[in-house]
């Protein structure tokens, strides 16, 4: 039998070349896409704690979450573990309920939010079906102790905008989620959950491109999406 | 996290956020403040949000990745000290991701010559606890100045004192507000002489020997007889070993750095670190099972662990441990697994009684009861040999010269032949005995003749029968083969599985399994199954799986991994010989050391004096034995101590029955002086004398050594990736951060300590800062391993060398001094390629290298032993019994060898840990973002079946009490009475009749509890006291009272023997 490890790709180089490739088109013509197998996720978290920490999320706002879930019964019982980012629907439910039109689908297939015309009403949180978006009520996970670490008050760069969670200032007070980390797409970086992730089991590249990794993993695979009844058409996509 | 609307009494459209309440404290909490100050300058270019959705391209924005912002250097949130990629803006650690040019982050890593403003653009994995070090970093409660107790040890009352008067008072003696006085380091360090150290160590060694009297020890040596502990007994060595280091998580370079101080120059044999309380009996289990025979009857050079090549095994099987959360450890081992899982069909059976996530991905979970994991692989073997599936091929060779003829690189010690005497298996038979004539060597039955086999002879090929008995010259005798398969007949198949509770069938499924795939398997082990009395035993029945299968050396099968190159500079040619010279004036130490560990008690006096029983277990065949290193001192056997230096550790939490040693230090009259280095007050530190800041990881060096789940060869360094936030001093002429280091230096400055300061290592080679140390390492690495200098690294261009210099533009000069770090190299040349290396982080084979086709790129070479003679050859020190040479199962003992009672109906659960991957040792409660961002708390974890007998349901308070703390409670001196209470979860996924909890939580100190500093109350974070550390109740030894049951071989602390019950609270 051949040494089947020295034939793997590294995966996180194949993505950035795809991105590469991706970003040579116009952005209507990308069609941004994540690939989650289940069958390698680990539920580490390592993706939810390298999001907080390229966004600086504060406590309460989690733009992915591993959710985990036990079945059966001693003996027979397995553990689920179900990674749950933003969906990027193509017919996203939490675009038409925004009173003053601050979150959209953008060109490239990310669902965005505008930091300055978001109201904070929050119709949006109640009509995600899959509890992606959450509120920024000002909190800092430091409050309370002898110093607020400056690890919360360093600037992001969501949306490519530089930005310090400041009291009565955006992003505190908006609905924040997950934006594929637009921020580094646009420099040739994968979103950061998909560099972070131990168990590789996080994909992402542009779904219109044939040769992409993601595409590949979807033409090779069995997948499936959530709520696909709904008729969202998610563009996260899971393999099982 | 309370995110409730209500609380927060706002509008619900957005700006009516109240004030933030950012508390500004003393400077001795939260010295991050002053660098938290500068962050909200640093940026002020804005991108307008619109070019985005217009979908115009941005570009050079984000500083995030580049390389003039990345620092590589290494974690040690865990053990597994993954390789990293700091990001730093504007002097703040603001992002922690994976090394891309690291085996451990990347699958396949980036080629070593990738030029850093390349790499910059790949961020490699890291598991949440890695990357929440930033939590860690600029947690709020890090301590920036030294620490004076100001009360009680204990209260937790201090005043801030300056550097060099905390020096001043730990050398000639310092006074406390309630009057207490503490003792100098100067009246311990009695023997200050290299050659009187010298002179000292031979005789006492004599006298313990029996090669001379007493009697003629003192009348030899009458000048000095004050200078010992105790002059009726010498070999306890000299005063100064009254003077106790006692680490937790310190790593390579440090530890050198460490022992180097004590050992050598300060001259106490007293130094430790913690792994009894990891997983040392896994080590020694491993390393006796591999130990080569070094002729003259002695061995050596073992390897501690061996682990699957996970890539391309086909099976593996976890023993007590997994992939996915703690072991050796997740990150690089994940995806390694989950890659196999997924397309490579590779089975796997999880052997832990809980469904943990590795356990979620495999094919057999085997929740086996806690303690019987001896039984479910002797099982295993028993049924491995019945039904023929051993590598018989493998098995008969019984030298090496046998194994290379059949291109294997290991062989055993099956075929050879063991004395039978009294019906026990005691020794292995030796050419003279057999009359084979006066030659060193062992026996082999050659169908039914004896001849010689030399084990190391690599030309003259000696196979051997591999059942055999018989008697020669009066001696009965058996093959070791015979011997283990008579271990594994011990019981029935069917009395086995009762033992282990793992059905008889799923034992047959997983032993048909692993010995369907011929060396394509391989198993691996933690500290499962072996944190028991019985652990050592546990260790070598495991190995013992991949042995019969002769898996070791193969791809797909097992090995000790790739290695890496030496930094301690032992190799010919390296240009500073860092570990074994560079010493001038070096004093030296010996003794019997305080846990009586790498010391046979029959050699020595106090043999003489007591006889059997000893007062304590003594250790001959392993070391670092923590948890019996305050109770030792605290019970004064074998002597008592002056002084404690506590770093980086936390016995009185982390070890099991903390109640005693709490007590125990916390009494000035059983260690006068206690000192410590922490970055946060913690549980222990809590009751010292004076207690100095550290560096926190990312603010230091180190050269830890990479995990054998790497089968490429790797060498890891850490070094500054920010200014430390403590506070600087001088010592020696030179700034530098208060840090273990600066403390070591300052004291060997004080008391002029030989091989510090001017010429510290040598004529003109100055030993003044941390810098000094580490940097040399670096060079030996950057050099390589060859003396031809033909394996050193490339050496840095200019454009390495700008992007070197603009990383590091945040760094003072203390932390950063090109021309003074350039100085210290000597050589220009040399000089760049320590900055090539620094660039990278290490040094990394390719991976190409992994592999030689079938083979391991680096295999394992050498014995494995069936029948383990080193061990065999010894005593349990308090029986007077020979321990035993095979793999074998018992029950839980005490320290006398009594089996422990049952539980019974007043404790009907056994109580069991295990280390979700939020949490690292008991560090990891500062990270906001993971430990408790995502986990927020721990639970008593028992099955439903038995919280329902109890009445329980989800989220009840309960009180978990034992048969040695039957009112559950940690007893703080001088503080408070601390119940081991936490909430009840009820799961399918636990084995029911056990409870666990996790580790990481149940603080109550480490910023989970208020402090008084300079008069001043600073405010505890209750989120930090979340949760249960249920350690307390874990048996503390009915023999020793004060101390936790102990493996009296490979010296780990029992932590998952204990019955327990759970009652409402």
């Amino acid at each position: 039998m051949p040494v089947v490890v020295n034939q793997l790709e590294n995966a996180i180089v194949r993505m950035m070349d795809d991105l590469e490739r991706a970003l040579q088109k116009p952005p209507s013509e990308r069609r941004w896409g994540m690939v989650i197998d289940l069958t390698k996720c680990v539920a580490c978290d390592a993706c939810t704690v390298s999001c907080k920490a390229e966004n600086k999320t504060p406590p309460g706002v989690n733009y992915t979450v591993v959710i985990k879930e036990e079945v059966g019964t001693y003996p027979n019982v397995r553990s689920t573990f179900l990674p749950r980012p933003c969906m990027h629907c193509e017919n996203p439910p939490c675009v038409d309920v925004c009173p003053v039109s601050a979150t959209w689908k953008s060109e490239e297939g990310i669902v965005v939010i505008d930091y300055d015309v978001c109201i904070g009403c929050r119709y949006c949180v109640t009509a995600c079906p899959y509890g992606a978006r959450t509120f920024d009520f000002g909190e800092f996970y430091t409050e309370g102790t002898p110093m607020i670490a400056p690890y919360e008050t360093a600037p992001t760069f969501e949306y490519g905008e530089e930005r310090t969670r400041t009291e009565g200032e955006s992003p505190i007070g908006n609905v924040r989620k997950c934006n594929f980390c637009v921020q580094r797409l646009h420099e040739g970086l994968l979103p950061a959950c998909i560099n972070d992730c131990i168990g590789r089991a996080r994909y992402f590249g542009d779904l219109n491109d044939p040769d992409s990794l993601v595409s590949e993993l979807l033409r090779e695979r069995y997948s499936f999406k959530l709520k696909e009844d709904l008729g969202t058409d998610p563009k996260v996509f899971y393999l099982s | 996290m309370s995110t409730n609307e209500k609380e927060n009494g706002k509008s619900i459209i957005n700006s009516e956020i109240s004030r933030r309440d950012f508390i500004k404290t003393s400077a001795v909490v939260g010295g991050s403040m002053v660098v938290a100050a500068n962050v909200n300058t640093a940026f002020n270019k804005i991108r307008e949000f619109g070019e985005l959705s217009n979908g115009v391209e941005a570009s050079g924005s984000y500083p995030l990745n580049d390389a003039e912002n990345i620092i590589y250097s290494v974690c040690l949130q865990c053990h597994t000290g993954c390789t990293i990629k700091g990001k730093i803006m504007d002097g703040v650690l603001v992002k922690i991701d994976g090394n891309p040019y690291s085996p451990m982050n990347m699958l396949p890593h980036l080629s070593y010559d990738t030029p850093p403003t390349k790499a910059a653009k790949y961020d490699a994995k890291l598991c949440p606890k890695g990357q929440a070090g930033v939590n860690s970093e600029y947690d709020p409660y890090r301590i920036t100045k030294v620490l004076k107790r100001a009360g009680k040890r204990g209260e937790n009352k201090w005043e801030v004192i300056s550097f060099d008067q905390a020096i001043n008072e730990i050398v000639n003696g310092g006074t406390f507000a309630d009057g207490t006085k503490t003792p100098g380091l100067k009246d311990i360090r009695a023997v200050t002489d290299p050659d009187l150290m010298a002179a000292l160590k031979t005789d006492a060694m004599a006298v313990a020997g029996g090669d001379m009297t007493l009697d003629e020890f003192k009348s030899k040596h009458a000048d000095h007889l004050d200078l010992l502990i105790d002059p009726d007994h010498p070999d306890l060595g000299p005063k100064n070993n009254q003077f106790v280091v006692q680490n937790g998580r310190i790593e390579h370079g440090r530890k050198e750095f460490s022992k180097r101080w004590l050992k050598d120059a300060f001259g106490s044999i007293n130094w430790y670190e913690h792994t009894t309380i990891c997983e040392q009996s896994h080590h020694i289990a491993t390393i006796q099972v591999t130990n080569q025979y070094k002729g003259d009857g002695g061995w050596g050079g073992g390897k501690e662990q061996l682990k699957p090549d996970y890539a391309n095994a086909e099976m593996v099987i976890f023993f007590g441990t997994g992939a996915f959360e703690a072991n050796f450890g997740p990150t690089p081992m994940s995806e390694l697994v989950t890659w196999s899982l997924t397309y490579r069909n590779m089975k796997m059976a999880v052997v832990d009684p809980r469904l943990s996530k590795t356990a979620a991905k495999a094919k057999w979970w085997l929740p086996v009861k806690p303690g019987a994991d001896a039984a479910l692989a002797l099982a295993m073997g028993r049924w491995i040999i019945e039904n023929e599936r051993y590598d018989a091929k493998y098995l008969v060779n019984a030298n090496k010269a046998a194994a290379a003829a059949d291109n294997e690189t290991s062989w055993t010690n099956s075929t050879w032949l063991v004395k039978i005497e009294n019906g026990k298996p005691t020794r292995l038979l030796r050419p003279a005995e057999a009359g084979l004539g006066d030659v060193d060597g062992f026996v082999v039955s050659q169908n039914g003749s004896l001849v010689v086999v030399d084990p190391n002879d690599a030309d003259n090929a000696v196979e051997g029968d591999l059942f055999a008995e018989g008697t020669v010259n009066g001696i009965s005798y058996k093959t070791s083969f015979q011997l283990y398969k008579e271990e594994t007949m011990m019981h029935s198949m069917e009395e086995w599985s009762d033992i282990c509770g793992i059905p008889l069938r799923k034992i047959e499924e997983v032993s048909n399994e692993f010995t369907s795939h011929g060396k394509r398997v391989g198993v691996d082990f933690y500290r499962g199954p072996v944190q028991h009395t019985n652990g050592y035993y546990s260790g070598t029945a495991i190995v013992m799986l991949n042995v019969l299968v002769g898996a070791s050396g193969w791809t797909g099968g097992v090995g000790a991994g790739g290695g890496h190159w030496h930094e301690d500079g032992s190799k010919a040619g390296q240009p500073f010989p860092i570990g074994k010279a560079m010493h001038p004036g070096k004093v030296g130490s010996f003794g019997v050391t305080l846990t009586r560990e790498k010391w046979h008690y029959e050699k020595s006096t106090l043999f003489k004096r007591d006889g059997y029983p000893a007062k304590r277990p003594w250790f001959p065949y392993t070391g670092n034995v923590y948890q019996e290193i305050i109770p030792s001192a605290a019970s004064g056997y074998p002597y008592p101590i002056q002084a404690l230096y506590l770093h980086k550790g936390t016995p009185a939490f982390a070890a099991p029955g903390g109640n005693p040693v709490l007590e125990a230090i916390a009494d000035p009259n059983v260690i006068p002086l206690v000192f410590a280095d922490d970055i946060v007050i913690g549980e222990t530190t809590m009751y010292c004398d004076y207690l100095f800041p550290d560096t926190a990881i990312w603010e230091r060096w180190g050269t830890p050594h990479i995990t054998p789940a790497i089968q490429s060869k790797t060498s890891k360094f850490r070094q500054p990736i920010v200014d430390p936030l403590v506070e600087k001093v001088t010592v020696f002429g030179q700034e530098q951060p208060i840090s273990m280091e600066a403390v070591f230096l300052a004291i060997a400055e004080k008391m002029g300590l030989p091989g510090y300061g001017k010429n510290g290592f040598g004529d003109g080679m100055d030993f003044n800062n941390r810098q000094d140390y580490f940097l040399r390492m670096a060079a030996n690495l950057a050099f390589g391993d060859k003396e031809d200098g033909s394996d050193a690294v490339p050496e840095a261009d200019d454009e390495e060398l700008r992007v070197f210099r603009e990383a590091r533009r945040h760094l003072p000069k203390a932390i950063f001094d090109e021309e003074r770090w350039k100085s210290v190299i000597g050589d220009e040349s040399l000089w760049r390629r320590v900055v090539f290396l620094l660039n990278r982080g290490g040094r990394y084979e390719d991976f190409s290298k992994a592999y030689k086709n079938e083979k391991l790129g680096h295999p394992y070479s050498g014995l494995f032993n069936v029948f383990v003679d080193n061990v065999a050859a010894g005593f349990h020190s308090l029986t007077g019994e020979h321990f035993h040479g095979l793999p074998n199962y018992q029950p839980a003992q005490d320290a006398s060898g009594k089996d422990l009672p049952e539980g019974g109906n007043d404790y009907p659960f056994q109580l069991f840990t295990f280390k979700h991957i939020y949490g690292g040792q008991s560090r990891t409660v500062s990270n906001y973002w993971a430990q408790l961002g995502v986990a927020s708390e721990n639970y008593v974890l028992m099955n439903k079946v038995d919280s329902d007998k109890l009445g329980l349901k989800e989220g009840d308070l309960v009180k978990l009490v034992s048969p040695s703390n039957p009112d559950g409670v940690w007893k703080l001196p001088n503080n408070e009475v601390k119940p081991v209470v936490g909430k009840v979860k009820p799961i399918q996924g636990i084995r029911p009749g056990t409870v666990a909890a996790s580790w990481s939580f149940g603080h109550w100190a480490y910023g989970a509890s208020d402090v008084t500093i300079d008069g001043q109350v600073v405010k505890g974070d209750p989120r930090r006291a979340t949760g249960v550390c249920p350690n307390a109740v874990m048996y503390e030894d009915p023999v020793l009272k004060n101390a936790s049951l102990s493996d009296p071989i490979g010296g780990s602390a029992s932590y998952f023997d204990t019955p327990v019950n759970v009652v409402r609270a």
